[in-house]
């Protein structure tokens, strides 16, 4: 079983890693339509992988004491994860850009493809 | 080397990271320019305190912590629909 634990603890390093730079990026992208690709590399990456991680890494752990209630819901919760986030980000994104809160967007296919702008 | 003590020794590594993670999402949170930008940022940071619930879970060998996991993650889903509700119609509705 051990095998499983040191899957899930692969997972746990990758989504640490994922969710630095989803932050670096977040902070240092110019405007909000970029920051997107960020946070979707910091919630993706970092908070669903790390999620099923830590379901794989308790399952193999033989110290804990309620290991299948955790197993079962993070894994439960990377599902809600990996369902919601794209879901809000992209009713954000048609927000931002219907309520025209986005200064420059150097290049704005949609306004072109609508006839607005 | 067991198998508690190898968990260990990996949280000694990724907890600096994620309270890295937490203090630069936070700092665009507080000086993001437009409203979507501060609830981008919010968002990612719901999910990713959600993330971490679940590691400290196994850390404090506690059940309850991953069902408020759970309630953020959707809570976090919910406020970007209700704000983005609120930006498109200028109402918050049915």
């Amino acid at each position: 079983m051990s095998v499983l634990f040191y899957v899930g603890a692969v997972l746990i390093v990758i989504g640490a890693l994922c969710d630095l730079f989803g932050a670096l990026g977040l902070l240092r992208f110019p405007n909000f339509y970029v920051r997107m690709h960020a946070a979707t590399v910091g919630i993706i990456g970092g908070a669903a992988v790390p999620l099923f991680g830590v379901a794989l890494l308790a399952l193999g752990a033989d110290f804990l004491h309620h290991r299948y209630a955790i197993a079962g819901a993070s894994f439960i919760t990377g599902v809600i994860v990996l369902l919601a986030s794209p879901a809000g980000s992209h009713a954000l994104a048609y927000a931002a850009h219907k309520a025209k809160l986005v200064q420059r967007p150097e290049i704005d296919h949609l306004a072109e493809v609508r006839g607005d702008d | 080397m067991s198998l508690e003590s190898q968990f260990f020794l990996l949280m000694k590594f990724v907890i600096p990271i994620y309270l890295l993670a937490f203090i630069l999402y936070a700092v665009r949170a507080f000086k993001g320019p437009t409203i979507v930008d501060i609830v981008l940022a919010v968002d990612c940071l719901s999910f990713d305190v959600a993330a971490f619930m679940a590691i400290l879970a196994v850390y404090f060998r506690s059940v309850f912590l991953v069902s408020g996991a759970m309630i953020l993650a959707l809570w976090g889903y919910l406020l970007d629909i209700y704000i983005a509700k609120h930006l498109v119609s200028r109402e918050v509705g049915a």
